[in-house]
């Protein structure tokens, strides 16, 4: 799994010595500020959280690179969620609607919807039947074997049926029951139940539309990637480039404004933070306030933007369907006894989250503070300890833990978490770092005992995605196996409740069901920072849309200003 | 000779059979799924799905079988596609071997170039300041991790010159230029450490020389210092160094894996480490192989140079 909003670009390289140093020097602030009631979130960054769209009239031409971690396997998005390939694929394809591009938006946490493909859409009033109203003249990428024909309502009903038939995206395009196509600019979505949240759905990156010629063809959509994005696909050599160029019969006559943008496969930090410095990159991801610094040593001019981040993406997984992690007391004592702002502190240098699941913008105006996030998940570890007690383990237990370090402060933070429940629980945690495949299979297979420091997939951006399908006890995307009929009834009452006061209200109360559970123990997570040369133009990334991740569609409406 | 050359090329089968086994042996063993890791990106991929696929590419059958499958498509030049990306594995290997053959022959080159001389001016003027010199940078280049060196090398540069090699591979054919700036800079970190070893060996070796009879003779005939060092020592110093060399050029492979990260070229040290994280069987144990029969060969190609450095050597 690749995350986004979560994701990382390019992660800080923190040694030991580094850490030390940090951990010292948080440690000490944390003991100063113990009394002041600082909370994570309060930390504040020079920088501010969203970069408004230029005034002047956009530029056509030059081209922009990036240097990227991700290298995608394989360019086919029935058969993957992997943030390689959706750092680009909503340039090449576009999808029935989309969020808000940064140049449309009001700031950071905007999600409103505009067509793509789509110039309208209305729901029947059981939400069961969705009509979209397509628009006219579109045209595929002029590439062969489709050759720039138009785009019409069949494709439509021909991409979903492929990505409900097979692959990693089935489950989400399994609950359409039926598509018609009255006319060659109308789709019907039939599904199995109501779902007011439909729409969102279909805006998620996941949801983009491939040319039916190409899989006809090909068997997949490994080789050849064919959409109605405003970018085509010139060139994809794995380990070295993705190229795109523009697509000039793109619908939207005015983009986009950058003749090529070039992803340059880059996996070691060190060499993308270079490639930034010397201008072969136009925009880097760091995680930390002191990478920043680094960078803005060199390149003074470098434009950086605060990244809003609005959920973490990793937590503690446990084993929550047997013992011990079955008793809620126990899941309770073990979130008591972490001291999450002493991570925040010292691994993400007070430019982090505590953690949370579920968008806070769902339900909530400003970022919570941990104070908000309930009782058991302030740091506790006398209560804990009582209440571990209670639960049956006085003298605490044994347990395991594995984990993938998808970014070098995650190997801390288990550490600290290893330590805090020694310390304050006596639970003797035995920790197995493994390689990605190895704790992929592992984790998702979900078979396994004690514990995991467990993810949620990086593209969802909907509250759809977000809750039912990371929540509901029957997806095959909960990893957290939560298991609760509360939960599931909130989440299916969620897809059914069109009014969006009604929905807020509803995600509060699932949210606080499940901190009050202790189902998913979130740990912190940095914010990071876009680091952008001076010359670039609307490339700021809202929130859950990073642009250099699954949020790139908004490059479509990027300039450069040189 | 000949029958020396045949019976070294028989003696490699074993060696081979061996390689095939022991990494077809570790890949099996390893924990982790490709397939797992291909198609579950999130979670919902059915148990059928896996079993379909798992049938495709002959991985349910029993491992003897797999392996003699395995084996037939080694031997017949067919190795099959990866798990991983569908593509050809001779296609990747098309790709990513003349990525690495120029890393590595431009860090020999330069490795040479710079260890030779070094190595006999040291021995030359032993216990002089250019000799501790030498000997540091020897000791440095045995010592410094490539990683290290190589991440250095790339921020310093960025930050004194405002320049680092152009990322994204370019062919030599396309553009000499381009490609020449994006490999000099790797091929020297890593033609540092086999300079490193082989400085070191080329000075100790040319300071034994030296002592011989012959080059007595050869000074007490009034020829000068050049002729004797270069003509007369160096020639018979050479054989360990060469025999270094042979040998350094698997450490130069692996190497190769860090550099070229590092620098983002897509050689066959990237293609392994990515096939070896997403357990890509075919690609790995085609990959290894490879690599097992270049040493082997190299080996064998070390120890026939021997004969042409050394009349004195003949092969039964």
């Amino acid at each position: 799994m690749r995350t986004d909003d979560a994701g990382r670009a390019a992660f800080h390289r923190l040694n030991r010595r580094d850490f030390i140093r940090t951990s010292a020097a948080g440690l000490g602030a944390a003991a100063v500020l113990a009394g002041s009631g600082r909370t994570a979130s309060a930390a504040t960054s020079p920088y501010p959280d969203w970069i408004a769209r230029s005034d002047k009239p956009a530029k056509r031409g030059g081209s922009m690179a990036r240097a990227s971690a991700w290298d995608p396997p394989l360019i086919d998005p029935r058969l993957t969620q992997s943030v390689g390939l959706y750092q680009f694929v909503t340039l090449t394809s576009s999808r029935l609607v989309r969020y808000v591009f940064s140049d449309e938006a009001s700031g950071p946490t905007d999600l409103t919807l505009k067509g793509d493909l789509a110039e309208s859409w209305q729901a029947s009033p059981d939400h069961r039947v969705w009509t979209f109203k397509l628009r006219q003249g579109v045209k595929w990428h002029n590439m062969a074997p489709v050759n720039g024909r138009e785009f019409v309502a069949a494709d439509v009903k021909y991409c979903f049926e492929q990505y409900a038939k097979e692959g990693v995206q089935s489950f989400n395009f399994q609950e359409i029951e039926a598509i018609e196509t009255p006319d060659k600019y109308t789709v019907r979505l039939h599904l199995n139940t109501p779902n007011v949240l439909l729409a969102q759905n279909l805006a998620e990156p996941i949801a983009v539309l491939f040319a039916r010629e190409v899989l006809e063809k090909d068997g997949d959509l490994k080789k050849t990637l064919i959409g109605t994005g405003p970018y085509m696909l010139k060139e994809h050599t794995r380990k070295v480039r993705i190229v795109l160029q523009r697509h000039p019969d793109y619908f939207e006559k005015n983009a986009p404004h950058v003749d090529e943008y070039t992803i340059l496969s880059t996996p070691d930090a060190a060499t993308r933070l270079a490639a930034f410095r010397t201008g072969q990159a136009d925009f880097i991801w760091v995680a930390s306030p002191s990478e920043v610094e680094t960078v803005r040593k060199t390149n003074p001019n470098a434009v950086v933007q605060a990244y809003h981040n609005t959920l973490a993406p990793f937590g503690l997984t446990l084993a929550q369907d047997r013992a011990p992690f079955n008793d809620v007391r126990v899941r309770r004592a073990i979130s008591m006894a972490i001291d999450r702002q002493k991570m925040v502190d010292t691994v993400f240098e007070g430019h982090g989250i505590p953690g949370w699941g579920v968008p806070y913008i769902y339900y909530t105006d400003k970022q919570p503070t941990l104070a908000q996030l309930g009782p058991w998940f302030q740091y506790k570890p006398a209560e804990a300890k009582k209440l571990l007690a209670e639960a049956g383990h006085p003298n605490g237990f044994p347990t395991t833990l594995f984990y993938y370090e998808y970014f070098p402060q995650m190997t801390s933070e288990v550490q600290l978490v290893q330590q805090d429940l020694k310390k304050n629980l006596n639970i003797d945690v035995k920790i197995t770092k493994l390689d990605y495949t190895t704790y992929y299979g592992r984790y998702v297979e979900s078979k396994w005992d004690g514990m995991c420091w467990g993810f949620q997939s990086g593209h969802g951006i909907g509250l759809d995605e977000r809750t039912y399908q990371f929540l509901h006890s029957r997806s095959p995307k909960n990893f957290f196996r939560v298991n609760d009929p509360m939960i599931d009834e909130l989440c299916t009452k969620l897809r059914q409740t069109p009014d969006p006061a009604q929905q807020r209200a509803l995600t509060k109360k699932l949210v606080e069901r499940e901190f009050d559970q202790a189902y998913r123990l979130w740990m912190p997570y940095d914010n990071g920072f876009l680091v952008f040369q001076p010359h670039m133009r609307n490339a700021s990334a809202p929130a859950l849309r990073r642009s250099d991740g699954y949020g790139a569609s908004t490059l479509a409406r990027t300039w450069l200003d040189k | 000779m000949r029958k020396y050359v045949l019976r070294r090329l028989l003696l490699a089968i074993p060696v081979l059979l061996l390689s095939s086994l022991i990494v077809f042996g570790l890949m099996r063993v390893m924990p982790g799924d490709a397939l797992i890791a291909l198609m579950g990106e999130s979670g919902n991929i059915g148990e059928r799905e896996l079993a379909h696929v798992r049938q495709q590419l002959h991985l349910d059958l029993p491992y003897y079988q797999q392996y003699a499958i395995w084996l037939w498509q080694l031997v017949s030049l067919r190795p099959g596609d990866s798990i991983f990306t569908g593509e050809a594995i001779t296609v990747s290997l098309a790709k990513s071997i003349p990525v690495t053959l120029e890393l590595t022959v431009l860090a020999l080159v330069l490795g040479l170039v710079i260890a030779v001389p070094i190595g006999v001016l040291s021995a030359t003027r032993q216990d002089t300041a250019s000799d501790y010199v030498g000997r540091v940078v020897a000791v440095s280049g045995l010592s410094l991790p490539d990683f290290w060196l190589a991440t250095l090398v790339i921020t310093f540069a960025a930050l004194w010159f405002h320049w680092i090699p152009p990322i994204g591979y370019t062919s030599f054919w396309d553009s000499p230029w381009r490609n020449l700036q994006q490999f000099l800079l790797p091929a020297a970190v890593l033609g540092f450490r086999l300079s490193a070893a082989t400085m070191r060996m080329t000075r100790s070796t040319v300071l034994e020389v030296l002592r011989e009879d012959y080059v007595r003779t050869a000074w007490a005939k009034g020829l000068g210092g050049r002729i004797v060092v270069y003509k007369h020592a160096l020639k018979n110093a050479l054989i360990p160094v060469v025999t270094i060399v042979g040998g350094q050029i698997g450490v130069l492979l692996a190497g190769a894996v860090v550099v070229e990260s590092i620098f983002a070229l897509p050689g066959m040290g990237r293609l392994t480490v990515e096939a070896i994280l997403y357990r890509d069987y075919p690609v790995v144990q085609t990959n290894v192989m490879l690599v097992a029969t270049t040493l082997v060969t190299l080996n064998l190609l070390v120890d026939l140079s021997y004969a042409w450095l050394d009349p004195r050597i003949r092969y039964r």
